[in-house]
């Protein structure tokens, strides 16, 4: 018992900061959208108007689900928290159990732990344990953000459930993932495949007419179908419960079954030798992200087409007083119109691109954690051409993305007959590029001063922001505070002029903490892990 | 007049390693300090200590990983650290821990690593993946620690770099390998290549280098040949006598220890002639005398902390 005891003090020490982090977005996202929904629709009319405006919108469904009740707080938390959050929380899943499971095996440490006096048994089941008592701290944080909202108590802890329930399964799908590949990475692409399979099949029910019935074929269908603050069914509670016991089950039985360190996809370890990008470091690093450059695009190129096809459902039906002076001061009073929808959602390509620059500065620091970096330099290789030229890979990949989404919000809208011209389109994907490039200056800079915790600040700098975008207006703060991220600068094109002050701003801050990044990575000592 | 740093002299003569003063501080820890250290081109100079001593770390700062608190390292002559990627050119390089990327196979990683030096001497290369029995189109996940370590010393002696910098490169090898790895050395040294090997094998240092350097909490506690560095140790006489031992003592720099009701063991520094004006008086069996292995010099500084401890 005190091996597997040790074994669980483990994962949830590896696990501290992650979950931390998520904790307290669940925390403040839970807050602020009963808090922002009472701020926005004071009045009933408003809550009907805006149920019958936004509501009933297919773009917005997309994100959030099919909304079951937007004239409570309550209901509208459920379906605009409710259905968001238990994709975040499915996300957190799964990156819970495969860096516990896969990941330690990847790493070699699964070795040296079931070299000590404890079996693969109760070893895989102190994880598992590990990861519930994580999952029931994401339900507390969920719960504990709604009831500040002063929602009743005994709904955020429902609610906080339903929204919960999907971190488990798929953390189940997680644990399974880590048995079938024999890699970290690979592990992480089955899990989140089939995260974005169920995304999918959601928004396909929530969509599509009379195809409701396929919602109880995903787990984030489940969660709509709890219908928290509506008409609650806990007794719907049991599919998630069944789904988590039979995926940990499943990869249990694998776990005790299979070889250490092996998959049952097991990779292929020999082959042909292919000297294409192996000319130079740049050329490399080009050749080993290919897959998930692809990943990236296939995507975003995805989503922005089916954003595109939807940008004409929404109709000019009466829209709140005070929700117009909210869109106004988001930066769009146009949503009605496809170019003034397809503004809106740029912003999230704008947010996905950010993301996708601090990715890239994450897998250079990886390398220099990894001591590639100490290999590398021992060869005739300078670090500032070395560094710039990663940093030109990652604006063109983020250039890539950028053209790939505008073709096809393009491609989307064209197929609904919308007016909305390929120029401004392309237009709408370079207006992602400044801001996606500020942050790769940002990430750059806190690489070179702070190597080990560099990817924290990254990811954390774009949430922060982006989150500050979307809740600081709501929480009554200061013009100068809201100004103070970037988001609030970025004109909403195509519905929006494009804001080239503001653009140019970003590049010149952007250039300026890069060029300072690379000098000072050229200064310091290599860091390792 | 060999070891002495020419300074602004002619290519032939500069120095292939020189460090003056050279330190490292990592925050509170001191890991290099005051390192002066001269390497001539064509020696294979062997740099040993134990954990910890601050090997890994001269090498860093060698190759320019790190940056020099205070002191500066020049290889041929160029700065190190301010002219990293000049110094490289004549540079290979094989890491204690082999870090490669290992979705590449050892084939590739052959390929990138020449790109990335420049040149290679390809058939040479091929002659020593059929030595160190390397199977090329293996991804480099997929290989062991020894087998990983054998694509480093593959691609390094492979580049024909004029200076070969080795931190512990047999760690992970087969006593076969191992063999493989002395003969890759001595073709190195025929070719005029410069090799400093950091090691703990002390046997190694001891069959393939012309000097020796013992470093000792981040200082050089001794440097030379290996004959000199025995010169300033104790050799071991063993003496069987043709009846029981007598007593032998009084003699100042012999150490007396028993080793039979026949046998003595005398340790002694500096010249025997003066035991062995002692010793003819008695009818002896069997003498045998013993130059100190190189193990029992480096164990004489570790031990002797209250010998001569400072370099």
């Amino acid at each position: 018992m005190a091996p597997a005891r040790a074994i669980a003090r483990r994962t949830l020490a590896d696990a501290r900061i992650r979950d931390g982090c998520f904790a307290l977005f669940f925390v403040l996202f839970a807050f602020a959208n009963p808090v922002g929904y009472r701020h926005t629709y004071p009045t009933l009319a408003e809550r009907v108007a805006f149920a019958h405006s936004f509501g009933t919108n297919k773009a917005v469904e997309l994100f959030y689900g099919a909304p079951r009740d937007l004239l409570s707080v309550g209901g509208f938390t459920a379906w605009r928290f409710g259905g968001f959050a238990a994709v975040i929380t499915a996300i957190w899943g799964l990156l819970a159990a495969v860096r516990a499971l896969r990941g330690e095996e990847d790493a070699g440490r699964q070795e040296l732990v079931l070299a000590g006096a404890v079996s693969r048994r109760s070893a895989y089941l102190a994880v598992v344990a590990a990861i519930s008592i994580s999952g029931v701290l994401m339900w507390l944080a969920i719960a504990l953000g709604l009831a500040a909202a002063r929602l009743p108590v005994g709904g955020s802890a429902y609610l906080a459930l339903v929204t919960v329930a999907p971190a488990f399964v798929f953390a189940g799908v997680g644990a399974l993932a880590s048995q079938l590949a024999s890699s970290r990475r690979l592990a992480l692409e089955i899990a989140v495949a089939v995260l974005a399979a169920c995304f999918l099949l959601r928004v396909v029910a929530d969509l599509g007419s009379g195809l409701g019935w396929l919602r109880w074929g995903t787990p984030l269908g489940w969660s709509e179908e709890l219908r928290a603050f509506a008409d609650p069914r806990p007794a719907v509670l049991v599919l998630p419960l069944l789904a988590t016991a039979l995926l940990f089950a499943c990869a249990g039985l694998l776990a005790v079954r299979r070889d250490v360190g092996s998959g049952l996809f097991e990779a292929r370890d020999t082959a042909a030798p292919d000297y294409r990008l192996l000319s130079s470091p740049t050329a490399l690093a080009f050749r080993l992200s290919r897959g998930s450059l692809l990943t990236w695009l296939a995507g975003m190129g995805v989503f922005a087409g089916i954003i595109g096809t939807l940008s004409t459902s929404f109709t000019t039906a009466n829209i709140s007083a005070n929700l117009r002076d909210q869109l106004h001061k988001l930066g769009g009073a146009t949503i009605t119109t496809p170019a003034g929808a397809l503004g809106f959602y740029f912003l999230l390509f704008v947010l996905a691109i950010s993301l996708y620059a601090c990715s890239q500065v994450g897998s250079i620091r990886r390398e220099e954690a990894d001591q590639q970096l100490e290999t590398l330099f021992a060869f005739p290789v300078g670090r500032r051409g070395w560094l710039l030229n990663r940093l030109a890979l990652a604006t063109a990949g983020a250039a890539a993305l950028a053209l790939t989404t505008a073709l096809l919000a393009w491609a989307g809208a064209a197929s609904q007959h919308a007016h909305v011209s390929l120029a401004r389109l392309l237009e709408a994907g370079a207006n992602c590029l400044p801001t996606a490039l500020l942050f790769l200056g940002l990430a750059t800079l806190a690489f070179s001063f702070l190597p080990r915790a560099s990817s924290g600040i990254a990811y954390g700098l774009v949430t922060i922001a982006f989150v500050w975008e979307l809740f600081g207006s709501l929480l009554g703060a200061p013009n100068w505070l809201l100004n103070a991220t970037p988001f609030q600068h970025v004109g909403l094109v195509p519905g929006q002029p494009f804001r080239a002050a503001a653009a140019a701003a970003m590049l010149a801050i952007a250039g300026a903490a890069g060029l300072v990044g690379i000098y000072v990575f050229s200064r310091r000592d290599l860091a390792g892990a | 007049m060999k070891g002495s740093g020419a300074k602004g002299g002619s290519a032939t003569t500069t120095a292939a390693i020189e460090t003056q003063g050279l330190t490292k501080r990592y925050s509170a820890t001191l890991a290099l300090d005051g390192l002066n250290l001269t390497v001539t081109p064509g020696e294979v100079y062997g740099y040993l200590g134990p954990n910890g001593a601050g090997k890994t770390t001269t090498i860093r700062l060698l190759l320019g990983l790190h940056r020099p608190t205070a002191g500066r390292a020049a290889l041929f002559g160029v700065d190190a650290w301010g002219d990293a990627v000049a110094a490289h050119r004549r540079v290979a390089y094989v890491a204690g821990e082999p870090f490669l990327w290992p979705a590449l196979t050892s084939a590739e990683t052959f390929e990138y690593m020449a790109r990335l030096h420049g040149s290679t001497d390809r058939a040479y290369r091929d002659l020593l993946v059929e030595r160190f029995q390397l199977d090329t189109n293996k991804k480099v996940r997929a290989l062991s620690k020894g087998n990983r370590q054998k694509v480093q010393l593959v691609a390094a002696f492979a580049s024909r770099a004029d200076l070969l910098i080795l931190d512990e490169p047999t760690s992970g090898l087969d006593p076969l390998m191992e063999m493989a790895f002395r003969q890759t050395v001595e073709e190195a040294r025929a070719c005029g290549q410069t090799v400093f090997l950091s090691s703990h094998i002390l046997s190694e240092v001891e069959a393939l280098c012309d000097r020796v350097g013992i470093l000792r909490e981040g200082r050089l506690v001794d440097e030379g040949t290996l004959a000199e560095l025995r010169h300033l140790s104790a050799q071991t006489i063993d003496v069987v006598f043709a009846g029981p031992a007598p007593t032998i003592g009084g003699l100042s720099g012999v150490a007396v220890e028993r080793t039979g009701p026949n046998g003595l063991r005398f340790e002694v520094s500096g010249s025997p002639q003066r035991l062995l004006e002692q010793l003819v008086r008695y009818p002896i069996a069997s003498l045998t005398s013993r130059e100190p292995s190189l193990e029992e010099i480096f164990l004489h500084h570790y031990d002797a902390r209250d010998g001569r401890g400072s370099g």
